[in-house]
């Protein structure tokens, strides 16, 4: 006996280019990940500082005055929102994937250890120690 | 009572060539379920719709769809919290067989595909000893009810069908935390591959959806974690 | 037609079905083995039970307490030695499910708690939370499919038996996504669609739930036993009648009128209990006929409460901590909150009895076998002689492993003896079920299949109740012979092929239709009141053991009524005597105590 042709005809959707700004969620995920772009910047200026201070005191006087630029420092507030923005999600996420304690207990360790690295580095370089 | 709008997808793969829309009314007071809406429809105005349902309590994971674009269960998603005008579309990411009914045979087999049972060499006759605690490490990942709602909230199986996907990993997870089991080295595999763990790139938004608060966000992420350190040790193996 | 080969056909992917098929591929590898239902398996109905599953655990349980009380539970209306075979295997099965992988709650120690239960004698009911069948469902449905062997064939409806001679050879069955009929040819073929609820109004059973399983059998000759006891879960939900454990009471919960009384105190299950202390057997914790027939007086006597129209009665919980709610009943919490808007720790439940399940069934013996050969059946569909007049609750979790393993064996043991059957004449019964189909498309001027549906199942709300009466019966038999005539008229009105929802629904209330006239037929003949079925006529309010300890088998008759027959109970130990609760015996009494200190 033959095997009839089927009735079927299941309709796949596809999923456009744009499929992130259907949702909410998926818009916070998209900035979630281009969170990197403005820390590429920063991490831009951070190797030109080095390579100038190689260069000899010209080249650092003029990174200097490249990094005091109204739209360098928007920039680079940027990156430290961004920056912020990101260790929030992640210290959130933390707890989840690695739930070794209460996830409040781990979310504020996060933030506390941070501090503490940033207090302690500033403390470094601003030359108070 | 008040009135409200379905605006249903409909797809008719005899008739039509891509999915329409197509308008019902009706009345809802503060107990009704989308689900008991549809019933409604499909008792009453139309008998050719065409959805899955059975336990109305949540447990058996037929009836999800898509409710104003986000993954719910239609028996757990009351008209109540809507205004009066509700779109209802079939599960997304999916291949839509009729209206709001989906082909699941690509989820049954990810399903499949991690060896989801225990495996040991335990040949007792009596029950393995398991305490409290290490039975809370898996537990919460054991109340999967099969219901894809995370499949249509993550963008990664849309684009990729092939990825496992969140229930398939979390089911993976399941048994690798079970103290019971000793069959984690035959399921990495599949979760180190390509389409396994790292197919993820925790948008999260299953996490969200899933109506038993599973969180299968972590258990993949978990999963990436074992990844590593499955890596990792191979290295240093001959 | 499409045609294909296997050697054992399992019907229903429940956990019956999937037991089954698991024992069948353990028991004889060789064979290839067919998995078919008509919803993927763990959507099937196993997964909204909640309580547990009982065996014997404790050091101060016994096999002969168990026994003891399933049979007074039955009203003594269960086969003795089924249900020592059936105690005599729970535990062990109950282990075998641990194996796979059930996450069972545990005590601190590691080993399996157990948990009190309705009309048990003690502690025995392992319980996984309160999701106990969702796991066993999904533990046997993971573990499946680690046997090549079990082919499953998801979302086909089974249309009708394949016969040659009195031999079943197979099922006919339509594939739900492309609307086309396939033949699958057998050696055995086991039934384990479930039961029936769904012929009711109020029920807390899934849609999927429509007796298929039993009028496939009945259709062919098979009996129904003991179809008029239908057993009303105390507490549903009012309108839904979703399903609010019993372990609820095992963990302390207690019933209250409207005006905060514990009224079982008044029907024989007396006396209180101190608040938090549930006693085995006593007040909530008595059996489920017990309970929805107490309700039912209260109503009677005004004393219900009013929900959205609904009478209905409360649960309270409030004694107990939201710790422990959340612990050991945390679905209980999550449904009572969706789905009437109640926390449990701060307010009572309203609740109210609904059909939960059907003891009677497919006549088995206690291998499983119906008298058709290369027939089984197990589960809810089936008659095992399990539970008589009256289930105990977590008895049948641990029914469909017992029997689920059985069955598998006994079809395997059969089909790699039986030779094939000539399967020339199975082409023409085919044919024939095709244009069947064919003819059932149409249209109608003002019947459909949702309102003929609707009136059965008020119908049998009202005609066999939680008490019936030989008027009502009558009249609800009347409907239901006018109800019959209108099905024979009705059209599916959707031509389509793809997932024909209406075309289904159609061939369901069909088989419904059978069902519900076996119950009616049975419950008009049994002139007594016990368990599950009482009668309000008098001279019929009490149990009559003189006439009635017996079975009741309907007999399918095309385009008539049932006709019934009788069939002795098998009674090996224990002898018939009144079944009692409360305090005057029971719970402290761990001999064979239930036959002295009676009360009404």
């Amino acid at each position: 006996m033959s095997t009839p042709v089927s009735a079927r005809k299941p309709y796949q959707p596809k999923l456009g280019r744009s499929w992130w700004l259907k949702h909410n969620y998926y818009r916070l995920y998209m900035l979630r990940e281009a969170t990197v772009l403005p820390l590429l910047f920063f991490l831009g200026c951070l190797l030109y500082g080095l390579y100038c201070l190689t260069q000899g005191a010209a080249h650092w006087q003029s990174f200097q005055l490249f990094m005091q630029q109204g739209w360098v420092i928007a920039l680079n507030l940027l990156a430290f929102a961004a920056s912020l923005f990101h260790a929030k999600t992640f210290f959130a996420l933390f707890p989840r994937v690695m739930p070794l304690a209460p996830a409040w207990l781990m979310i504020s360790g996060q933030w506390l250890a941070t501090l503490l690295v940033a207090a302690g580095l500033l403390l470094l370089f601003g030359g108070w120690l | 009572m008040s009135e409200y709008q379905l605006l249903l997808q409909r797809y008719d793969p005899e008739h039509d060539n891509e999915p329409r829309q197509q308008r019902f009314t009706v009345q809802g007071e503060h107990t009704t379920s989308v689900l008991d809406a549809l019933l409604y429809v499909q008792q009453q105005l139309d008998p050719t719709l065409g959805l899955r349902w059975s336990c109305r309590m949540a447990i058996c994971g037929s009836c999800g769809i898509m409710v104003n674009g986000i993954p719910k269960l239609g028996c757990k998603t009351f008209l109540r919290d809507y205004h009066a005008e509700i779109l209802i579309e079939p599960l997304a990411h999916f291949a839509v067989e009729k209206d709001l009914i989906v082909d699941m045979t690509q989820f049954l087999a990810h399903l499949s595909a991690v060896k989801p049972y225990l495996i040991n060499d335990y040949s007792g006759t009596q029950p393995h000893k398991q305490t409290p605690a290490q039975l809370a490490k898996y537990q919460q990942f054991s109340n999967c009810i099969n219901c894809g709602l995370c499949y249509s909230a993550c963008p990664q199986f849309g684009l990729n069908p092939e990825f496992l996907g969140p229930a398939a990993i979390t089911l993976a997870q399941r048994y690798n935390l079970d103290s019971r089991d000793n069959g984690k080295a035959a399921r990495m595999p599949q979760l180190n591959a390509k389409n396994g763990a790292w197919g993820c790139t925790f948008v999260g938004f299953c996490s969200d959806v899933c109506p038993k608060q599973l969180d299968p966000a972590a258990a993949v992420n978990q999963a990436k974690v074992e990844s590593a350190k499955d890596f990792i040790i191979s290295m240093f193996k001959p | 037609m499409q045609i294909l080969q296997t050697d054992i056909i399992v019907v229903g992917g429940g956990g019956a079905g999937l037991r089954a098929a698991i024992a069948a591929a353990e028991a004889a590898p060789q064979l290839n083995i067919c998995l078919l239902s008509k919803v993927y398996p763990m959507r099937s109905h196993t997964v909204a039970a909640e309580g547990g599953a009982a065996a014997v655990t404790l050091n101060s349980d016994s096999a002969a307490a168990h026994f003891q009380d399933t049979v007074s539970g039955a009203d003594w209306l269960a086969d003795q030695p089924v249900v020592e075979f059936f105690v005599k295997h729970a535990y062990q099965e109950l282990v075998q499910l641990e194996h796979w992988g059930c996450p069972w709650s545990r005590l601190q120690d590691g080993s399996v708690a157990v948990r009190r239960f309705g009309g048990m004698k003690t502690e025995r009911t392992w319980f996984a939370a309160d999701k106990t069948g969702f796991h066993i469902l999904h533990t046997l449905f993971q573990t499946s499919l680690k046997y090549p062997a079990i082919k499953r064939l998801d979302e086909y409806f089974v249309l009708d038996l394949l016969r040659v001679g009195e031999q079943v050879v197979g099922v006919l069955a339509l594939a739900l996504n492309s609307g086309e009929l396939i033949q699958i040819q057998a050696k055995s073929v086991i039934l384990a669609t479930g039961g029936a609820g769904r012929v009711f109004h109020y029920n807390t059973n899934g849609g999927i739930v429509t007796g298929d399983g039993m009028a496939l059998a009945y259709r062919h000759s098979v009996a129904l036993r003991d179809m008029e006891f239908v057993q009303y879960h105390p507490t549903g939900l009012p309108g839904s009648g979703i399903l609010i454990t019993e372990a609820c009471r095992g963990e302390g919960a207690v019933l209250l009128n409207n005006q905060g009384y514990r009224y079982l105190q008044d029907y024989g299950l007396g006396p209180e209990t101190p608040l938090g202390q549930p006693e085995n057997k006593q007040m909530e914790l008595g059996p489920r006929d017990k309970l929805s027939q107490a309700f039912w007086h209260e109503q009677q006597a005004g004393r219900c409460g009013d929900y959205n129209g609904h009478a209905v009665v409360y649960l309270d919980l409030r004694h107990l901590s939201r710790t422990h709610l959340q612990q050991r009943l945390p679905f209980i919490c999550e449904l009572a909150t969706a789905y009437v808007d109640i926390d449990p720790a701060q307010a009572a439940i309203p609740i109210r009895p609904a059909v939960h399940y059907t003891m009677g069934g497919i006549a088995t013996d206690i291998n499983c076998q119906t008298t058709l050969p290369g027939l089984y059946a197990v589960g809810e569909c089936a008659s095992v002689g399990l539970h008589g007049a009256n289930r105990l609750g977590s008895n049948s979790l641990s029914e469909l492993l017992v029997f689920g393993r059985v069955a598998g064996e006994q079809a395997a043991h059969y089909a790699s003896q039986c030779p094939a059957a000539d399967s020339k004449a199975l082409s023409v019964q085919s044919e024939m079920s095709q244009r069947w189909l064919n003819r059932r498309f149409g249209t109608n001027a003002t019947d459909s299949v949702a309102k003929l549906r609707r009136d059965m199942t008020l119908t049998m709300e009202q005609g066999c109740g939680i008490y019936r009466t030989g008027e009502g019966l009558a009249h609800c038999q009347q409907q239901l012979q006018a109800l019959q005539q209108r099905y024979q008229q009705l059209k599916v009105t959707d031509h389509s092929k793809v997932f024909n929802s209406e075309l289904l629904q159609y061939l369901e209330l069909g088989f419904g239709l059978d069902v519900a006239q076996a119950i009616c037929t049975a419950a008009m003949a049994r002139t007594e009141s016990r368990g599950a079925h009482q009668r309000l006529d008098s001279g019929m309010t009490q149990r009559n053991d003189a006439q009635f300890l017996c079975h009741s088998l309907a007999h399918y008759q095309a385009n008539a009524l049932p006709q019934l027959s009788w069939q002795a109970v098998q009674i090996s130990s224990l002898p018939p005597a009144q079944r009692s609760y409360g305090t005057t015996d029971g719970a402290a009494d761990s001999g064979a105590g239930n036959t002295k200190g009676a009360k009404a």
